[in-house]
This record gives structure tokens, sequence and C-alpha cells, in this order.
């Protein structure tokens, strides 16, 4: 145990004492008591001074109240729960800034498998302890709240918020901590054995994806022009050199590229260009809600016959509320079964544990699947680490790459892990009436 | 019995250790803050080297806006500017950091040069403009010219090392973030009482009467730039080797309004202010974060209440701060000060 923590309590205690003494001595050094000689000097009469100003007093309380806040911050962070035989699983989750809309649900969706796990007789009988931080989506936050999971309560798994987190605690994780390590990111840049072995990404990365895609596009119309559609952002580039080879290789034509702001609205020129390359499907990638709908309904006002698809975050029911009928004839790859494709086993499984643990809930989105399968690789891993003997970083990263046609209850096909991820996935149409996904093509791997 | 200082000459009263008291307690400071690392664990330690970035970055702010009074929204692109120079000396020209912390330095002071160009014609919230200009042109810079930045992939950079030793911990990279951040903020302090910090106060409180006085307006406007900037590159720097990283995603527009909000909740004019303010942003949010979550485990199923009320919170701190103390925290430091100045026999 660090020894910070006893030292932080005893600290804060002292400034609290201290600090009652300075905002309530009632003095606040010379200035004060100064103005008050000198009012009685000015005013022989008066019995009483006329007390401090008002405003000082409510400043003192404030900082009163700082105080207390203070060291009482310091004071639970110095409390350690210990218990015999828990496996701690840490997270750090965007619960806050820009992408809270998928974070809150990625986070109920792990914590739910675990708990669920846990439910079940744990592993092997020892319970897990999910132990989360908020990573604001900024990576500074997101850096320290991990380092603050790591010195309080060493995990033996930990959970990342973006690409950027995993971005600079890459290297830390294969050289000091050692942790197996899974994010919200899809990036291929993190999906790489050789270089990352802890780090694994629970599905196909964003190549992969534009692959699932172009193979289904080649397998529809071959020679078919493609175009990507994408923002400029790191989360749009990720895949494009990617998908630029599989075109090639597919013996796809790749006619058009066209990079949009996120959230934009004016994208008449980009919708001209494609018209005018005479793209026949169209790949979006790094956006959520906008400009996807504007893109679709101005092309559709040029009587463009395109075809639009998306990937992981371009295939959810919002989008599909959000666009009503422009979103007829739209395709998108996922990895993970739907909530209301309810003749699969594991979407069952969990829409009876969101009855009864969360009863008011009645739909949850495809983050929350993401989060869910993170958690059952977790616990797989877990029990193979512990049947070995071996509940260390290592023994999970063994764990993790002897995982071969493991079943998953539907959630995923029989899923294999290769080269730290699982390079599968499925194309779905839009329902424009059910406001749903259906799935049109098998299960495609691209490995 | 001591009752006060009194002093006879300027000189004296521009002595920054005023008594053998104050340099008692610097000197027991001074020792507290190397024994840091061996009290506080790698979490505390790595917020204690964010805080000295911090407090190098801004106390080079308080210098151009609390000092000079010219306003800069661009900052975060002059931390950047540091932080792109030292990564690519480092892994294109394999530089050691040792070279590369200067270098960086001084390209941010020529680009805050550059950018305090404007400053001689405009003021105030014009000047605001042209420098929130800079702050978008050296973002669009770092994502487009990827050839030398690699665009939003960014750079990985090595740790720094002295001989084999590699300065690649918390613990040990906090030792070169204390040293330059005391090097930094003792010449901040010395400039403020040279000839060169009266001209940029001159130049804040009356710039028409500061020229008449015969206070070359061009050259001290500039002078502030380039100090200030510099200050930025050399936090930029400290960044990109502590965090092994660059990517333009670390220099946002916000970072710069943070710096301004630094110094205002520091204190303007004031370097132990931009101190204290470099702390006080630091710390506070990194405090809340933790008691929402020490709250949301007591109170279970309360998490998603409680996490995101520490922006509410953080947001109405700030605003208390400036209504009941507009003068910043330097300014509560120095009121604690005069109470236990005769206390506690104080009458």
């Amino acid at each position: 145990m660090a020894p910070y923590k006893d030292v932080f309590p005893a600290v804060a205690l002292f400034i609290l004492k201290s600090g009652k003494l300075i905002m309530l001595g009632g003095d606040d050094g010379g200035y004060h008591s100064g103005l008050r000689a000198e009012l009685r000097f000015a005013n022989p009469m008066a019995k009483t001074v006329a007390p401090i100003d008002k405003e000082g007093d409510i400043m003192r309380k404030f900082f009163i109240l700082i105080i207390i806040m203070t060291s009482g911050m310091f004071s639970v962070a110095g409390i350690e729960c210990f218990a015999a035989d828990e496996i701690k699983v840490g997270a750090v989750q965007p619960i806050t800034g820009r992408f809270a809309f998928a974070g809150v649900q990625i986070n109920q969706g792990l914590e739910d498998a675990l708990m669920m796990a846990n439910e079940e007789g744990g592993i092997n009988g020892k319970q897990i302890k999910y132990i989360m931080e908020d990573g604001t989506y900024n990576v500074d936050k997101a850096v320290a709240a991990f380092k603050r999971i790591m010195a309080k309560d060493k995990p033996i798994i930990m959970y990342g918020e973006s690409t950027g987190l995993g971005k600079a605690i890459a290297p830390e994780v294969r050289d000091r901590y050692k942790v197996l390590y899974s994010s919200t990111s899809f990036s291929s840049e993190l999906a790489d054995a050789a270089a990352n072995p802890y780090v694994f990404v629970p599905g196909p990365t964003y190549s992969d994806m534009f692959g699932i895609l172009l193979k289904y596009i080649a397998k529809e119309k071959p020679g078919a022009n493609v175009a990507f559609f994408y923002s400029d952002t790191e989360f749009g580039r990720d895949p494009v050199p990617y998908g630029r080879k599989m075109c090639k290789k597919l013996g796809l034509n790749l006619v058009a590229e066209e990079v949009a702001k996120v959230g934009g609205v004016d994208v008449a020129s980009q919708v001209l260009d494609l018209k005018r390359k005479k793209a026949e499907y169209v790949i979006f990638q790094g956006f959520v809600l906008s400009p996807v709908s504007a893109v679709i309904k101005q092309a559709r006002d040029y009587g463009l016959k395109v075809k639009f698809m998306g990937t992981h975050w371009g295939t959810h029911k919002m989008l599909l509320d959000k666009m009503g009928p422009l979103a007829e004839g739209y395709l998108g790859v996922m990895p993970y079964a739907f909530y209301y494709q309810d003749d699969i086993p594991m979407i069952k499984k969990i829409q009876a544990w969101n009855q009864k643990h969360h009863p008011d809930v009645k739909y949850r989105p495809t983050s929350y699947m993401q989060g869910f399968m993170t958690g059952l690789v977790f616990v797989e891993c877990l029990k193979r680490a512990d049947k070995a003997g071996d509940l260390t970083g290592e023994g999970l990263v063994k764990a993790l790459q002897s995982i071969k046609n493991f079943d998953v209850g539907g959630l995923m096909a029989p899923i294999s892990v290769v080269n730290n991820k699982i390079p599968m996935g499925r194309v779905y149409k839009a329902n424009v009436g059910k406001k749903q996904f259906e799935p049109i093509s098998d299960w495609i791997r691209t490995d | 019995m001591r009752c006060g200082d009194f002093k006879e000459t300027y000189v004296k009263d521009e002595e920054i250790f005023q008594s053998v008291f104050v340099k008692f307690w610097l000197v027991l400071f001074f020792i507290f803050l190397f024994g840091i690392p061996w009290l506080v664990n790698e979490y505390i330690l790595y917020i204690a080297n964010l805080i000295g970035f911090a407090i190098i970055g801004a106390v080079g702010l308080n210098l151009l806006t609390g000092f000079t009074g010219q306003i800069s929204l661009g900052h975060a692109a002059f931390v950047g500017v540091g932080g792109y120079t030292t990564a690519i000396l480092m892994t294109k020209l394999n530089f050691s950091f040792w070279m590369a912390l200067p270098c960086a330095g001084f390209v941010a002071a020529v680009a805050g040069l550059i950018i305090g160009i404007p400053s001689l014609r405009v003021k105030g919230l014009y000047l605001c403009m042209a420098t929130l200009a800079a702050q978008f042109i050296f973002e669009f810079i770092f994502i487009h010219w990827e050839s030398l930045t690699h665009g939003i992939r960014g750079i990985n950079v090595p740790a720094p090392s002295i001989g084999d030793f590699a300065l690649d911990t918390e613990k040990r990279f906090y030792y070169l973030t204390l040293v330059i951040a005391i090097l930094a903020v003792t010449y901040a302090r010395n400039l403020t009482r040279s000839r060169v910090g009266r001209a940029f106060v001159a130049i804040r409180d009356r710039d028409l009467a500061a020229e008449i006085m015969g206070i070359s307006l061009f050259r001290y406007k500039l002078t502030a730039f380039a100090i200030s900037s510099f200050y930025a590159g050399v936090a930029g720097a400290l960044w990109v080797s502590f965090m092994r990283i660059v990517t333009p995603d670390h220099f946002p527009f916000h970072l710069s309004i943070q710096y301004l909000a630094m110094i205002i909740v520091g204190g303007l004019g004031s370097v132990l202010g931009s101190i204290f303010g470099a702390i006080f942003m630091i710390l506070t949010p990194e405090m809340l974060n933790v008691l929402s979550g020490a709250l949301s485990e007591m109170i279970p199923g309360m998490g998603q209440l409680f996490i995101p009320m520490k922006e509410v919170v953080f947001g109405a701190l700030i605003v208390l701060f400036l209504i009941f103390e507009p003068l910043g925290l330097a300014e509560i430091w120095r009121r604690i000060k005069t109470f236990f100045l005769l206390w506690p026999f104080s009458y």
C-alpha cells in the first residue's frame, strides 16, 4: 500500500484545522483589524464595531466547504476494500464528454457481462470486481484515470475509452503494466499482436469492416464503382488505405473519396462529385449521425441511384430513427446481434437480465452489445487463465490467443481470435417500417 | 517581537526573499517538492507532472496577458509547435531531448513573433481574433502536413535519457519537470522586476503613455509574445516527451481557453497566481473525479448522476471564485499571509 494513503488524511486534517483558523478567526490579518481600529477612532460613540462585510463571510464559508471537500476526497481515496479471491477488472469509460452517448452504454454492457458471470458462479468460484472511472474523452484525463486505477487497485484487465488513450498508453501497457487491454476503439493500428500483444479489439477493426462491405459488394456486383465518404478525423481515415488496397484486390473500381466535416450540413459539392463520378456504392466512415442523412437526402434529390453503407458507428437505431423513410436501402456492417433479434439465445439472456436489473430499459443499442461482447471475452480469458493457474497479464494473453471457435450464444458467430481481434461481421439492411436492421448476409470473415 | 518588515530602500522592497522566514519556508518547501516522489504513488506523480507543464505554460501566458496586457487565444498552438518540434527533431533528425528542448522553445518563440505582429495594430477583442486564427492555422498544419507531422496518427517519441538512464517513469520525469519549472518561474519572477518587466506593465496600463515615455511598443510587445511562446514551446516539449506521443488532438482550442482560465483564476499579472491557477485547474477536476467516483461507489446506481455532475461543480467553482475574489487565488494567498504575519498576536 502506498504510503500517501496514510499521509493524506493527516495532512487533510491539518489543512482543515488551519483552514478553520484562517477562515473563522474572525480576522483576516492586519487589513480589517486596522480598519476597525480606525472606525473606533473616528467614531468614539460607537460601542460595537460594524461587522465585517457579508461578502467576506460567505467567502470564508465557501473556503471551508472546499477544504472539507478536499480532505474528504483524499480520505475517501485512501480507503481500500480488500476481499479475498477477487479478480479486479478496471475500466476508463467516456461517461462524460463527446463520446458519452455510447460510453454510458458500453460501460453498462461490460459491467452487465461481468456481473452475469459473477451470478453464474464467477471465475471458478472467484468473484469479479468491476472498477470504473470516467475518462471524459480527453487523453490527459483518461491517462490519469488509467494510472489512478492501476495505482489503487492493480487490476489484471483494463478497458479504455478511446483510440487516443489506447495509443498513449500502449507502450506502457506492453513494458510496464502488462495487463490485458481492450477498448471502445476499432482502430486497426491498435490491433497488432506483434507490436501490442496485450491489446485486443473485441470485433473486426474498421479496416475489417471495410473489407466485409467490399467483399459483399464484389459478390453482389463485380467491378462496381465504389466511393468512400469519410470524416477528416483519425476515426474517419483509419480504414481508408486498407480499403484502397482491398478495392484493387477485389477488382472494384474506387471512383471517389469524399471528405466532410463531422456534423457538417453543406455536402452539395461532395454529392455532385459522387454523381459526376457515377458511384454505385458509397461507404461512410467516421460519422455517427450528421452528415449521413444530409448526404443521402441530397443524393436522392439529385436522383442518384447509389447504395449507401456504414460501418459499426453508422449502423445503429438512432440513425434509422432520424432518417425515417430516407433510410430505405441503407446497408451496414455489424459484428454483433441487435437487441430485438430475440431468436438468439444470448440476446434472450441479455433481455432477461435487463428486465431483472434495469426494468425501465426498453432498448439497448449496439454500443451496449460491444461492451457486453468485450465482457464475454474477458470472462472466457479469465476462466482459461485461472484454469492454467496463470492469472496474470501474460496468462490472459495466452488464454486470449487460445480462443478458437468459442460459442458466444449467437451474439457473434463462434469466435476465433486472430491477431488479437475477431475479424468477422454481417451485413444488415435497414427496414424502414420497423426501424430495424435485418441481416441480409451470413457472417463474413476477412482473415 | 517582530511586528512587520520595515524597508528603507526600493531595492529592499523589490527583493524576492524578503526575510529570513521566507527563505526558511522556501527551503523547506523545496525539500518537500524534491521529496514528493518518495511519498506518493505514480498516479499522484503523473498529476504532479501535468501540473508542472501547466505551470510553465501558464507563467508564459501570464507574462503576455497578465503583465503586457496582450490577450492570446492561441497559446495551445504554441504548446503544439513546441511539442511537434521536439517530436520531429527527436525522431527525424535524431536529436537528443536536451538539444530538442531549447529548439522547441525557440521555434515556438519564432512562431509567437509572427503571430504577435498583429498586436502592433490591434488591441483587445480584435487581438483575440488574430491569435485565435493562429490556433486554427497551426491545428490545420498539424493535421495536414502529413510528411512532417504524420497527420492524425501522430508521432511516437522516445523518452529523454541521460546516457543509458531513461527518464521513462513518472518519478524520473518529475525531477526534470520540477527543475525546468523552477527555472521557468525564477526567470519570470526576475523578468517582472527588471526593465523589461516594467516596460511590459507600462504597456499594459497605457500603451500610448508608454510609447511617449520612450518604451518601444514594437520591441516589447514582440518580446512578450516571443517569451510567452518560448514558455509554451518548452511546456509542449515536456508534455510530448512525457506522454511519448504527439497527435493534433492534444492541442485543441479548449486548451488555450484552459490556460487563460488558469491565469484568470490564479491572478492576472502575478507569477505566483499562474502557479496557483495551474494547480487549481488540473487538480480540481481530478479531485472531483475521485469524489464522484467514490460517491457513486458508496451509493450504487447513482453513478450516472454523480459523474456528469463534476463538470457542473467545476464550472460553478470557477464562477464563484471570480465573483468572490476577482483578483484570483494569488490575492487569497496574500491575505492568508497577512493574517499569519502577526498571528497569533494580532489585535
